[in-house]
């Protein structure tokens, strides 16, 4: 007898380790990426930043420190930094998660592009202080716009392929607690 | 009732989850500072880490690399016709050069033979296939799919077919990782060639690096050659970088030979341990064995050096001593 609702949250678990290690490997492809093209969007943010607001059970802490750590070392930047400026922002999000269930969806995005600008200049103040070499400013604003604009498509992703969605109220969870 | 049943656990459990996320960002931002302070230790660790975790993709990356660049190369069956047709009329060109480097050639090997020089036979080279790049738009590098087992050492050049394309830097078992020119980690040692001036080219992220601490910048000109000039020991000498050209932004840039836009195959240069040389006397002879506190400038110690120097270079140079036996 396995319980149906916790087959769930461990199936939404490993897609969310499958799409991660997809998007890594997309990512290393050795397809021409010349040096000074424009960043494209950081989709394994907008990923988690989606999955946090609307289930926060399903993306643990460790996961998701696990998961950034990784693609921390494997790209090649300064480990532990991104991760931990990442795992503060989810904390952040899911400690307000009695707020984000009553937000439309253009609010939500907004406090996600906030939050997104945050993380910007967190890391970058941490590289300036810590006296490393950063590339220029507007460059690595891009990225993060990318992101921003990237989001609402994520969201949409995740809603029509893996039906994730905010609990509806009166939703009960594995151990029968109220949502 | 079923409300406090449900906060119960709630209220012990909060305080001690922000006590762990407390833990955990500040083990994560300890390891932050350790590879600040430490970044040696590491980088080995993160070599390894890539060294386990990339070559488990490699049967995924090469096919879905290859599918990619035949897209690529289905596209422009389109513009078949012209292409052709300007290849035929830069073969017509090509002819014309071929003959005058096979020309050049053997007069080049002619003298070669005139001056006995011996061509540095410990300059070998390992290939490998470009495995994976840095995934990230702020990191020029690749990985690469040869690594320690192959006798890769860090700080070694690589070349594609023509011109120099980074430095090993980080090796694994398995993998290593080439830090590209245009990375801006990357600073070279180079002399542009007809000038003879030395510069250092330092990689900025953009497709065209610019050439740093130039002596003179009006005896260098747009279309000048850059190669390395081994300074530091770090790359040898005379390996084909690029060709100078003016930056929009009015600073000289370097036109990189090597072919970036596709990197596949990628030369290691197993350089030869190079001797660093300490003090001025031990590259010519051995040091005077008694030492003379008057005998300590320049002049004192000359006599007694010189007749042992013309020893020493006959073993260091082959040049001198086959001009010698040529005029003999």
């Amino acid at each position: 007898m396995v319980d149906p609702l916790r087959t769930t949250l461990w199936l939404y678990r490993g897609a969310f380790l499958g799409l991660a290690a997809l998007l890594l490997f997309l990512k290393l492809l050795p397809l021409g990426s010349l040096a000074g093209d424009w960043p494209g969007p950081d989709i394994l943010l907008c990923l988690i930043f989606a999955w946090v607001v609307r289930r926060p059970d399903y993306l643990p802490l460790l996961l998701i420190a696990a998961v950034v750590l990784l693609e921390d070392l494997i790209l090649m930047r300064p480990p532990g930094l991104w991760c931990a400026l990442v795992v503060l922002a989810t904390e952040f999000i899911r400690s307000r998660a009695a707020l984000t269930r009553e937000l439309g969806f253009v609010t939500e995005w907004l406090l996600v592009a906030g939050i997104m600008v945050a993380l910007l200049l967190a890391y970058r103040l941490a590289f300036a202080i810590a006296f490393l070499p950063q590339p220029g400013f507007g460059f690595a604003l891009l990225q993060t716009l990318w992101s921003v604009l990237c989001y609402p498509l994520v969201v949409a992703a995740s809603r029509f392929a893996f039906d994730l969605r905010k609990p509806a109220t009166g939703e009960v969870d594995a151990y029968g607690r109220r949502l | 009732m079923a409300k406090s049943r449900s906060t119960a656990p709630e209220d012990y459990a909060r305080p001690l989850r922000r006590l762990f996320v407390g833990l955990l960002v500040l083990l994560l931002l300890g390891l932050f500072l350790l590879w600040r302070i430490d970044s040696p230790r590491v980088e080995r660790f993160r070599a390894a880490l890539v060294d386990r975790v990339v070559p488990s993709f490699d049967w995924a990356l090469l096919p879905v690399t290859k599918a990619a660049a035949m897209i690529d190369e289905f596209q422009s069956y389109a513009s078949l016709y012209e292409q052709n047709q300007e290849l035929r009329r830069e073969l017509q060109q090509m002819k014309a050069w071929r003959e005058a480097a096979l020309q050049l050639e053997q007069k080049n090997a002619r003298l070669l033979d005139l001056n006995q020089v011996r061509l540095d036979p410990k300059l070998t080279h390992v290939t490998g296939v470009v495995l994976a790049d840095s995934g990230s738009p702020f990191r020029q590098s690749v990985l690469l799919n040869v690594g320690a087992r192959d006798g890769i050492r860090d700080g070694w050049a690589t070349m594609d077919g023509i011109g120099l394309v980074g430095r090993v830097s980080g090796v694994g078992e398995r993998t290593s990782r080439v830090i590209l020119l245009t990375d801006s980690n990357s600073r070279i040692p180079v002399t542009v060639q007809p000038s003879g001036q030395k510069a250092l080219l330092a990689g900025d992220n953009s497709s065209l690096p610019p050439l740093e601490f130039l002596d003179d910048a009006d005896l260098v000109r747009p279309g000048d050659r850059v190669v390395t000039s081994g300074d530091g020991g770090m790359l040898p000498a005379g390996l084909l970088v690029g060709q100078v050209a003016m930056g929009t932004d009015r600073r000289l840039r370097v036109v990189l030979s090597a072919d970036y836009e596709r990197l596949e195959f990628l030369r290691v240069l197993r350089s030869h341990e190079l001797q660093p040389i300490t003090d001025p006397g031990a590259l010519i002879a051995p040091p005077p064995a008694p030492p003379e506190p008057e005998a300590e400038t320049g002049e004192g110690s000359q006599p007694t050096a010189d007749p042992a120097a013309e020893g020493g270079t006959g073993d260091v140079t082959e040049g001198s001593p086959g001009v010698e036996s040529g005029d003999g």
